[in-house]
């Protein structure tokens, strides 16, 4: 009786799997999608939200079917249904979605298997640098057929760069801080290591990184700032939090007093959320730094 | 039964000794701990040490809670295992640490956990007292079962939240010395809290002593083993909870400092208890230090409480199995 049962499940669990691999079968009918987006209607989804800042500047807003939930700018991408992120994918909102096309940051292997195993063709790429970033704008250039928007956009992010760059030559680069306080109490911050995004973007505006050795974001205290001593510090605080938070930030780096930066009041808390997105808005968030850190500019005429 | 009876000469000596120590630990801490970063100005030395002195005073008032907390709740539940964040009074105060750091208000924070650690410990005592009595085994038990579902809620929030909130709730979780801005109100409070603590247990040492030899033979030598339970929970967990306000969960200090100082000095309570105050602030202050010589040498900072936990689990195995075992061999 038990066997029969057994055999039972076995033969169901065989016609499901014959089932399933026939359907994959159909699938993969015609050859790798490959480069050929022309042919079929370009469906993106796109799961990192610089990827999605990217796709919409480079005028494919409309093939994007998916998003990941940290997906929120430009404001449009909000119409697109979100399915989770990477860590808890919501499988069943992407089948609903039905792309061709699936974009996504991190290497993670199993999030790439699983969605090729849907017939998805993915390509995930590294933007943790300004280099990667431009590869990365590349890459979807290829991937969606688009080289021409891919040139263009990366030549807009390049004028962007280029007229924050003439603004700040020939000051003085002041030694600058860019450091995330935890949002859930405790002394040490994360600071902006040479060699991240954050790290070109500070050069770009005229500063010097005042952490001096090559880093991705190390944790340090208190005793550490002291030491280094920055001229400027720039206080990341885009995480919402509760309405007293930046009062208590600017109290915390009120207590060194010894830092430059504290004693000539210039440490600044911006809550801009696109300082840290490696994106179409680098320049942007290069300029806000440049006119942070180099009071004067903000005066003059803004580039065009 | 002792083998050296208690005379006021011995008690003295072994408090001032423990304060003694306490004080040159703290000192060492405050000035090795300080010179390691850049001593270029005035105005730095002041910021460098001023932090230091900071982060002793909280290792101090957090060591001594927790070490106090510990020996009150091993000899309470009679059982070795028992720590301060056994009756679940971490994860009441962690939960509303949290959750008030990320929606509420960042200042209050400490305070709402603090009512954290109330709340868990009305609720802890209402599950647990059963026909007018508060049962040990029922008191562990309840504290478990409220552990488990803070520890889920906690897992819960951190689901919910943005990803890069996930790392500071960790971060904190961790148990760290010193929090963004100072905090010497809540130090001071902390430390007068374990001070009085110090003081109640001292009161209650007799009654202890008497406990570990059995509730009834107590209970017949004229001790009120419920009342003693009862104020001991209270005070313990508050104790525990006022200390996870400032500093997050810190592992094995209320766990390793008690059973240490009774391997040293024997089981009397009388002596323990102002040994527990100052060897756990002292125990405490060096895991701070050692953990500011880490990031002197790293340049990475490392949470004090993975340190204790590290340090003190293979420590922990080591007395275990050499110490331990002689003395259980000679009774």
């Amino acid at each position: 009786m038990v066997s029969t049962r057994f055999h039972l499940v076995l033969l169901a669990l065989a016609t499901a799997a014959a089932l399933s691999a026939t359907g994959c079968g159909e699938a993969d009918a015609p050859p790798p999608a490959g480069r050929e987006a022309g042919r079929q209607p370009l469906r993106i989804l796109s799961l990192a939200p610089n990827l999605t800042e990217i796709l919409f500047a480079m005028g494919l807003g409309d093939a994007v079917v998916g998003r990941s939930t940290y997906c929120t700018y430009p404001p449009e991408a909000l119409a697109v249904p979100a399915v989770g992120d990477t860590l808890h994918l919501d499988l069943a909102g992407v089948i609903r979605a039905e792309p061709t096309l699936a974009l996504l940051l991190t290497r993670r292997t199993e999030v790439v298997r699983r969605l090729e195993g849907l017939g998805i063709r993915v390509a995930a790429v590294e933007a943790d640098r300004m280099d990667q970033l431009r590869e990365a704008i590349r890459t979807i250039g290829t991937e969606t057929g688009r080289p021409d928007a891919a040139r263009a956009l990366l030549a807009q992010i390049d004028a962007d760069l280029a007229a924050v760059r003439r603004r700040v030559a020939g000051l003085s680069p002041p030694r600058t801080l860019f450091a995330c306080p935890m949002t859930v109490g405790s002394a040490r911050i994360l600071v902006a290591g040479r060699g991240t995004f954050v790290d070109d973007l500070l050069t770009a505006a005229g500063a010097e990184n005042a952490y001096p050795d090559r880093a991705d974001w190390p944790t340090i205290g208190p005793t550490r700032v002291v030491d280094l001593g920055p001229d400027v510090v720039i206080v990341n605080a885009a995480t919402k939090g509760p309405a007293d938070r930046q009062d208590t930030i600017r109290r915390a780096w009120n207590a060194l007093g010894s830092v430059p930066a504290v004693e000539a009041g210039r440490v600044h808390i911006l809550t801009e959320p696109y300082l840290t997105i490696p994106g179409p808005r680098v320049g942007r968030a290069a300029r806000l730094l440049a006119e942070t850190i180099h009071p004067g500019l903000a005066d003059e005429e803004p580039a065009p | 039964m002792t083998p050296h009876p208690l005379t006021v000469r011995r008690y003295v000596l072994t408090t001032l000794a423990g304060a003694a120590a306490w004080l040159v630990v703290a000192a060492v801490a405050v000035v090795v701990g300080g010179r390691l970063w850049a001593w270029g100005s005035a105005a730095q030395m002041h910021d460098v040490l001023w932090l230091r002195l900071e982060w002793v005073a909280t290792a101090s008032a957090v060591g001594a809670a927790l070490a106090l907390s510990g020996l009150a709740l091993q000899a309470l539940l009679r059982n070795p295992l028992a720590e301060p964040y056994i009756l679940g009074v971490s994860g009441g105060a962690g939960l509303a640490y949290i959750l008030a750091s990320l929606f509420v208000s960042v200042v209050a924070a400490p305070a709402v956990a603090v009512l954290g650690a109330l709340a868990t410990v009305a609720l802890v005592y209402a599950i647990a007292r059963r026909r007018g009595r508060l049962e040990p085994y029922t008191l562990l038990l309840a504290g478990v079962i409220l552990n488990a579902f803070y520890g889920a809620a906690i897992m819960l929030v951190t689901a919910i939240v943005r990803p890069e909130q996930r790392g500071d709730i960790a971060v904190w979780m961790m148990g760290t010395i010193g929090a963004f801005g100072p905090q010497w109100p809540l130090i001071g409070a902390v430390a007068a809290l374990a001070v009085a603590g110090g003081g109640l247990f001292a009161f209650l040492a007799k009654g202890f002593n008497l406990v570990a030899a059995g509730e009834d033979t107590a209970g017949a030598l004229g001790v009120r083993v419920e009342r003693l339970r009862v104020i001991t929970f209270v005070a313990a967990s508050l104790l525990a909870g006022v200390s996870v306000a400032l500093a997050g969960p810190i592992g094995f200090v209320g766990l390793i400092v008690p059973h240490v100082l009774r391997m040293l000095i024997g089981p009397d309570h009388r002596r323990l208890v102002p040994a527990a105050l100052f060897a756990g602030a002292a125990f405490l202050v060096l895991a701070d230090l050692a953990a500011c010589l880490w990031e002197g040498a790293t340049n990475r900072s490392v949470p004090v409480g993975v340190l204790t936990a590290m340090c003190g689990g293979p420590f922990f195995i080591y007395l275990l199995r050499t110490r331990w075992r002689k003395r259980m061999a000679v009774r």
